[in-house]
């Protein structure tokens, strides 16, 4: 043999060697078994296969832990409770939970690999959530940049939500994106009509799952859901909802107020619904609104314009959300009655929407939210 | 260019479904350093220096978050929009971690869109990259320089 063969053919083999190491050490040392998983107290038990993360499992279990980063650990919103030892908080997982989440051993499910039994705590309502076919009805574009979506659910056939539930909209690999992304969506639709579901989705330039809905969804195509997540929802209670929103954060409330009219519930609420949009190209459902306001007289619309242009012709309020919410807060909505917020929106929007309303004495206990982007 | 192991571990980092489903890297093939070169050298011919555009692209992502999720229109000229998303996003080279946003800015004189986050400034601030070509997230350095002339 060519003495220059043997330094690579002995690197080769000693490769080879490691590489067969490695693998045998793999399935010895990464062997966990069956792991039984007890959720809630006893409530569920799943015999699984121990080695993957907690939110996959549980995800092919058909028990779906909302997450928005595919279990990538950037997202922070597949948090379980785990009442077992499953080690220390990772690194990966503390820029996500607050001190009291950490005492309360409140864990990331994407970044908890299961290697022995484990028992969790979840919300109940996360049994109830499941995984939809559904195919595309309509799409309407209700502005230049936000499209409303209306599916007909085949698998399972309907949906039980309460109006400001939201649903994940999942994705197929397209373009260079090479798997499946799910994002959360607000459900637009009425619960009264329960094999429909409506979404409203707003182009976000550069977003997967927008792009994805504005270049490829079509009419007549299958494509999937995950819902229903989410505790917005209209409380029961005597006092006014002030509801703000902009853009697509339009959809819980159009839910909420087409389903409190078509059934009648919360009769004694009054409601201020604030829509905020830059210039009247970006306002949508108007005319549906003032409409409803004719309808249900305790119903109070307000849309504003931040930018509006003289040629726009706009005769309503003009200035930022913020601002004109404070303007009625302090001079139109009788200050004696008790006052609850409902915002959706951007994160950025909704803080600025809370400062608002506790400098005019709305409880921060009494405003609600969902933030997402 | 030679590439160092913190490169490769980074240019690992930046490919689809690691960090982001998207990845960094768009349809650029190219080695890490080489796209971080040829930007280097595009910056210097047109006059661009990084500290300067990280700081432009801050103002401007810091004006659009005035906008509480509209666009907002800054100086007459440029309409951005800043929007949060839920969680964090690590560097690839893995020094520090940064709130997910999205930025878009459109310069109404000449007609250019960039997209960028937090993450992309400090990208392009500290380790001059503008992500590769392709990714609806590379801030073109061409593009930078039309939408910073005055």
């Amino acid at each position: 043999m060519s003495p220059l063969l043997i330094g690579p053919l002995a690197t080769g083999a000693i490769s080879g060697l490691l590489a067969l190491v490695i693998a045998l050490t793999d399935r010895v040392v990464n062997n966990y078994g069956e792991v039984t998983m007890d959720i809630n107290g006893g409530k569920k038990s799943l015999k699984v296969k121990g080695g993957s993360p907690m939110l996959g499992t549980l995800g092919s279990e058909g028990i779906f832990v909302p997450s928005a980063c595919g279990g990538r650990g950037s997202c922070g919103a597949c948090k379980v409770r785990v009442l077992s030892d499953v080690g220390p908080v990772l690194p990966t997982e503390t820029p996500y939970l607050t001190p009291q989440e950490i005492s309360q051993n409140v864990r990331l499910s994407c970044q908890i690999k299961l290697k022995k039994d484990i028992q969790i705590e979840i919300p109940d309502e996360l049994f109830y959530v499941k995984k939809y076919t559904a195919k595309v009805e309509s799409i309407r574009d209700l502005t230049y940049d936000i499209k409303e979506v209306r599916v007909l659910l085949k698998n399972p056939s309907s949906m039980e939500y309460i109006p400001g539930q939201y649903a994940q909209l999942v994705t197929p690999p397209y373009e260079d994106i090479p798997e499946s992304v799910q994002r959360a969506y607000s459900m637009s639709s009425r619960p009264g009509e329960p094999d429909h579901v409506e979404l409203l989705v707003r182009l976000v330039p550069g977003g997967i799952a927008t792009s994805w809905v504005f270049k490829y969804l079509k009419v007549g195509m299958d494509m999937e859901l995950v819902g229903p997540f989410g505790e917005f929802r209209v409380h029961d209670t005597p006092a006014a909802m002030i509801c703000v929103a902009g853009g697509s954060g339009m959809a819980p409330f159009w839910s909420m107020f087409r389903d409190m009219k078509e059934k009648n519930t919360f009769p004694e609420k009054e409601i201020w619904y604030f829509f905020g949009a830059r210039s009247s190209r970006d306002m949508f459902f108007l005319d549906e609104l003032r409409a409803l306001e004719k309808e249900m007289p305790r119903f109070h619309f307000v849309p504003a314009l931040s930018e509006s242009k003289p040629e726009e012709n706009w005769t309503g309020d003009t200035g930022l959300i913020t601002d004109v919410l404070d303007r009625y807060l302090k001079g139109k909505i009788d200050p004696s009655r008790p006052k609850e917020g409902y915002l959706c929106g951007s994160p950025g929007m909704i803080n600025a929407c809370i400062d608002v309303m506790i400098r005019n004495a709305i409880p921060e206990s009494g405003i609600y939210y969902d933030k997402f982007a | 260019m030679k590439n160092t192991r913190m490169e490769k571990d980074a240019h690992e980092r930046m490919k689809p479904g690691v960090i982001t489903a998207r990845g960094f890297l768009g349809r650029d093939s190219r080695a890490l350093s080489d796209i971080v070169q040829t930007d280097e050298e595009t910056f210097r011919r047109l006059g661009l220096e990084f500290e300067a555009v990280a700081d432009r692209l801050e103002t401007w992502r810091d004006g659009g978050t005035r906008g509480l999720g509209e666009p907002v229109t800054l100086e007459g000229r440029w309409l951005a929009r800043t929007g949060d998303a839920r969680g964090v996003l690590p560097c690839p080279w893995e020094d520090g971690v940064f709130h997910k946003n999205s930025v878009d800015v459109t310069d109404t004189r000449s007609g250019d869109l960039i997209i960028y986050s937090d993450l992309s400034v400090h990208l392009l601030r500290v380790h001059h990259f503008c992500q590769g070509l392709g990714s609806p997230f590379r801030l073109d350095p061409e593009s930078l320089a039309r939408m910073m002339k005055s």
